[in-house]
């Protein structure tokens, strides 16, 4: 059924290898032929790693699950930007016919002190639910809710709380900052709830616990570079971290 | 998240904004500085009359203990930055590629435009502030020959050259830094950010050409 | 009939009596309530943290249960009910357009061609409603209108706007609604959640559901954990097709192990077909995508009149263009439900009137509604899918139309369940995907998120109070013998998984597993293709423990070795979907039986014989388990053929 067969390409490949998270690691050198250009990066992945399992060789673990650009589990750095040199595009949605016959492509994981390698591409991410826990929710229980036509949000806002809320946590703005800085996915949540009323009640002691929470796990800082913004697959602005620098200040002068 | 848990005073979003403060006070001292130098083009004793005036005031003192204070926060809080952004990231990638939609010159630059401007500020107060001392007689005063001093310093090309570059780097360092204090400080606005970052950059421009212009004219000012 | 018959059970879904509507708050007021201060004495295992787990566990943990939580993921916040795009629906009767919860049960019901239970359904309906006023209260970004108040579309096989919706990515923002609140209770000390771990077995102490084995991913590590009770939340099996749009780790294992260990399998043939998804471009295909069904609001389903027409589609003029759905099915239009949807395209296909280079595709066209609206409107309302669909093929939506194709996409079977969601082994409770469900034969679109929010939220917090309140448990040592085995077994199954060492990978296996299913097991079935099926599909599970290549070791990660694990259960359970289909010998909603259809090639039921739930029992490896059944009663909705003409 691969229809142009002709067009298909060769590929090198040099990919982390990490056994475990005690291993020291190292690049691996691989070729692939036969790569279509209707393939997309995992599948081109599939593709080596069923010829690696062939060959007696250990397949290359990487995150992956809903191939389609919303779980956020994909995470490889290729070619070294975060998702590849695609905008707006998850690994799993970028196609080969992007890379041409020949190429050499670098797969590298998420590289960050707080993101360890569990093995070769695949990193623990879950500073970002630790995050999460330190004040990225509403404090409300089921049963507690008022109609929901009883809180009125203003279009505009709604959006710009939806807008905020599209981030997928991949972590691609922490491995895109040259200073690992977990900034834009924290302040996304801390935007879309501060946006809202019904976040409005908590919406300075939550940036302040939740950035306070960053810190301790590691983070790097934030130098406004947006290179974060550039890489992130669903367009997550820089804007919502000055929403969160303004509601930390806010928050230390309130002395929540 | 009923309780705040302080475990260090400054989060590191209060550190950024300490950081975007002290550097918009001191871009406000550049300009400062910036307007008073061009008094050079006006005459001698205008700019000897100029420096009089403000080293002759007893609150020069405070005023220089404030500037370093703030001179040293910024200094401070940059290294620390630094230092812990590296931490932040063990393990370099072996390839890495600007998306080429983010960061600029500029903004990966800021650690190394704030070491030289900071080495050039040391050279700068020796060369010129210690530099050689001259007395002139301006309305009767007995004063500091300041304008002397600085054109024979700028009588070596390589002098006119370090300085020029050293504030074209300035230039460059608080192109980045003037729009970015805002960011950390929470003022971006959808409708005003553009023009923040406009004025950043003019801002830039404005200090490389501004502080150039000062060497250039002394060295083809000549000693007389 | 054979002397089996006598261990065949009618089966007792616990269906309180009474007029519908108030039903389950009778139901409510008669189940036993634990003491709020002893909440805290009981525990609970989640599996699973989508909507239905993911709002379990925060609901059970406000209440002041000790819960702890296993996804298979990194994070919880990225289980599958992530992707879902369209809407949750609600019968709020905002846009004053006739709608109520009668309506939305009604149509349910009819939706899923009358082999749901009423009760449940009309309890679904009225949840539902608390269901976006929770979600609203926790952040969740609907749609609005200028005026602040919530925004309502209407959504395939419905007549009523009642779907509420975020942009394309509802599933996704509910999620993050009840990963936050589970985050909320993480941060309380009430839960404790577990990641990247896959349930391997189900451990049963006293005929009670005392625990599970789970494997940690990370390190190959098994662990075992015990509770009061087991909730399994771990979603459907449309895997077992290979191609599906599930995401790549979405299996069946948790569910078929509490087969194995006793618990019945409702109607594992009833599988849902999603008439929008793209195309499969080739043999490297791994996942299909599927594209909201609200695309059917305002595009155009149509192939060529002719045969074999392969001119460029903005070529073929209007006269030689087929709008199938639109002509045979005037007042539903390109709005039928999902089943029909998907076996139209299929029938034209079929007579070889497929577009695309594989003519497995038919157009859904924006022209006309371009036309109408201007580009900047259909923009706003698909923008996203418009790009994520160019991302993939290449082609740009605008300017072309779109080619879809059906693909698995949901599975309305599942662990059978009573009314209080408890499955037939004590303690084990089944929500959301995983359970044979209140959908039926066919789900109506926007109704997943909602039946998994309503058990999570709004069921099991009161049903799984009377289940502690009326039995006694002991306290359990994790070195009891059922433990041990349970452990030993898990472990053995795994060594010999890699001890094979044979010649094709796992993936050629499911692969081949997929083929068949979706050859004799997919959009029409008939009982010579089930009966090869059945065959082939044991010929494939022998070959599989003979000579299946599994690499690497059991110590750290190995995703072959987990996907071997996962593709040995997918096999028996492709076995007795086909078995399932075969021996209901009718046409229902997903099941389309080529024996069983009117003249006009739409299903037709049997409720002679088969108004009711088949609930299998595993009898042991290579027997054929026994098929219980559990009558469904109509009081309420009027047993009708479904007619969406």
């Amino acid at each position: 059924m691969s229809g142009n067969s002709a067009h298909n390409m060769s590929l090198k490949l040099k990919i982390w290898r990490q056994k475990n998270s005690k291993d020291e690691g190292k690049m691996v050198d691989y070729t692939l032929d036969g790569v279509s250009p209707d393939m997309s990066f995992l599948e081109m992945m599939d593709t080596l790693n069923t010829k690696l399992v062939k060959e007696q060789g250990d397949s290359i673990a990487f995150d992956h699950d809903c191939r389609e650009g919303i779980c956020g589990m994909c995470s490889m750095m290729i070619n070294g930007q975060a998702h590849g040199p695609e905008a707006l595009t998850t690994t799993c949605q970028l196609h080969m016919r992007k890379f041409k016959n020949g190429d050499t492509i670098v797969i590298e994981p998420w590289r960050a002190k707080a993101f360890p390698v569990v093995k070769d591409l695949m990193v623990n991410r879950g500073a970002f639910d630790e995050i999460m826990a330190a004040g990225g929710y509403v404090n409300v229980n089921t049963g507690n809710a008022v109609d929901a036509n009883a809180i009125l949000i203003g279009q505009e806002n709604a959006e710009l709380a939806m807008d905020a809320a599209a981030c997928i946590g991949c972590g691609a703005c922490v491995a895109s900052c040259k200073n690992a800085s977990a900034m834009l996915f924290v302040s996304a949540k801390i935007s879309q709830l501060a946006l809202l009323p019904q976040g409005q009640v908590e919406a300075e002691s939550r940036a302040i616990a939740m950035v306070e929470k960053m810190d301790e796990l590691g983070f790097g800082n934030c130098t406004n570079e947006a290179e974060c913004e550039a890489q992130c697959p669903k367009g997550i602005k820089l804007e919502n971290i000055a929403r969160m620098n303004r509601a930390v200040t806010k928050g230390l002068f309130s002395g929540r | 998240m009923s309780s705040k848990s302080s475990s260090s005073p400054l989060n590191s979003v209060t550190k950024k904004q300490i950081m975007g403060i002290t550097g918009l006070l001191l871009c406000g001292f550049v300009l400062t500085h910036m307007l008073g130098n061009f008094l050079l083009f006006v005459s001698p004793d205008a700019f000897n009359k100029y420096s009089y005036t403000l080293t002759s005031n007893p609150l020069i003192y405070l005023a220089e203990l404030i500037l370093g204070l703030i001179f040293l926060s910024h200094i401070f809080m940059a290294v620390k930055l630094v230092l812990e952004n590296k931490r932040a990231r063990p393990v370099e990638y072996h390839s890495r590629t600007k998306s080429g939609r983010g960061s600029t010159l500029a903004s990966s630059t800021m650690p190394i435009s704030g070491a030289i401007t900071l080495l050039f500020l040391v050279l700068h107060i020796i060369n010129l502030k210690f530099g050689t001392h001259y007395d002139t007689e301006v309305g009767g005063i007995i004063m500091r020959d300041m304008y002397r001093t600085t054109v024979e310093y700028f009588q070596d090309p390589l002098h006119v050259l370090f300085y020029i570059v050293c504030v074209a780097t300035l230039g460059v360092h608080v192109s980045h830094g003037f729009w970015s204090a805002f960011q950390s400080l929470g003022l971006n606005h959808p409708k005003y950010m553009p023009k923040i970052k406009f004025a950043s950059f003019a801002f830039g421009i404005i200090v490389a050409v501004g502080f150039s212009s000062f060497p250039i004219f002394c060295y083809l000012q000549g000693v007389k | 009939m054979s002397p089996l018959n006598d261990k065949i059970k009618k089966l007792d879904g616990k269906v309180p009596a009474g007029p519908i509507g108030e039903r389950w708050s009778t139901h409510k007021f008669n189940l036993k309530i634990v003491n709020a201060a002893n909440k805290r004495k009981y525990s609970v295992i989640i599996v699973g943290t989508g909507l239905a787990g993911g709002s379990a566990a925060a609901s059970l943990a406000e209440l002041g249960y000790n819960v702890t939580t296993f996804c298979i993921q990194d994070s919880p916040r990225r289980a599958h009910s992530i992707a879902a795009q369209g809407g949750i629906n609600a019968a709020k009767n905002y846009t004053n357009d006739g709608d109520s919860v009668y309506r939305l049960f009604y149509d349910t019901v009819k939706g899923g061609d009358y082999r749901a239970r009423e009760s449940n359904v009309h309890r679904l309906a009225e949840v539902a409603n608390n269901i976006i006023d929770q979600c609203v209260a926790q952040g969740v970004p609907f749609a609005r209108e200028y005026g602040g108040t919530l925004s309502n579309r209407s959504f395939g096989g419905a007549q009523v706007s009642r779907t509420f919706y975020a942009r394309g990515q509802t599933g996704q923002q509910l999620l993050l609604g009840a990963y936050s609140a589970m985050m909320k209770e993480v941060h309380n000390g009430k839960i404790k959640s577990y990641t990247r771990r896959e349930m391997v077995e189900l451990v049963i102490v006293d005929g009670k559901a005392r625990g599970v084995i789970m494997r940690n991913l990370s390190t190959g590590a098994f662990e075992k954990h015990t509770a009061d009770a087991v909730l399994l939340a771990t979603g459907g099996y449309g895997n077992v097709y290979f191609l599906s749009t599930n995401a790549k780790a979405s299996n069946a294992s948790a569910a078929f192990r509490a087969y194995k260990k006793g618990a019945y399998f409702g109607n594992p043939c009833f599988t849902q077909i999603h008439p929008t998804c793209i195309p499969v471009s080739g043999d490297h295909q791994s996942k299909l995508t599927l594209m909201s069904e609200s695309l059917r609001n305002d595009g155009r389903v149509w192939v060529p009149k002719v045969k074999g027409d392969k001119r460029n589609p903005t070529e073929i003029p209007e006269a030689e263009r087929d709008y199938y759905l639109e002509r045979i099915y005037p007042s539903f239009g390109n709005l039928v439900p999902r089943d029909v949807a998907s076996r139209n395209a299929k029938l034209v296909c079929d007579e070889g009137r497929g577009v695309s280079q594989t003519g497995m595709a038919v157009y859904l066209d924006f022209a006309d509604a371009i036309k109408r609206d201007g580009e900047d409107k259909i923009r706003a309302k698909y923008g996203n899918l418009f790009d994520m669909y160019e991302r993939i093929t290449d082609q740009n939506p605008y300017k072309t139309p779109m080619m879809i194709y059906p693909a698995i996409h949901y599975t309305m079977g599942g662990l059978w369940v009573d009314y209080n969601l408890m499955s037939n082994i004590p303690g084990l409770f089944v929500l959301g995907e995983a359970n044979f469900s209140d959908h039926g034969a066919n789900r109506l679109g926007a109704s997943a998120l909602m039946q998994g929010l309503a058990d999570g939220y709004f069921v099991i917090p009161y049903t799984i109070g009377d289940y502690f309140a009326t039995n006694k448990f002991d306290k359990i040592d994790l070195a009891h013998p059922e433990f041990e085995k349970s452990l030993t077994d898990s472990k053995e199954k795994y060594q010999k998984l890699l001890a094979i060492n044979g010649k094709k990978t796992v993936d050629e296996f499911h692969r081949a597993l997929g083929k068949i299913m979706w050859d004799h097991v997919g959009m029409a079935r008939n009982e010579k293709g089930l009966i090869s099926a059945i065959s082939t599909i044991q010929e494939l599970k022998k070959e599989f423990w003979s000579n299946v290549k599994v690499t690497g070791t059991d110590v750290d990660v190995n995703t072959e070795l987990e996907k071997a694990g996962r593709v040995a259960d997918f096999l028996e359970l492709g076995e007795l979907m086909a078995l399932d289909a075969l021996e209901r010998k009718e046409s229902c909603g997903g099941h389309f039986r080529e024996e069983s259809q009117t003249p006009e090639n739409e299903a037709m039921r049997n409720d002679e014989e088969f108004c009711h739930v088949a609930a299998w029992e595993y009898q042991g490896l290579d027997q054929k388990p026994l098929r219980h059944i559990e009558e469904l009663k109509f009081e309420f909705v009027k047993l009708t053929q479904r007619s969406y003409k």
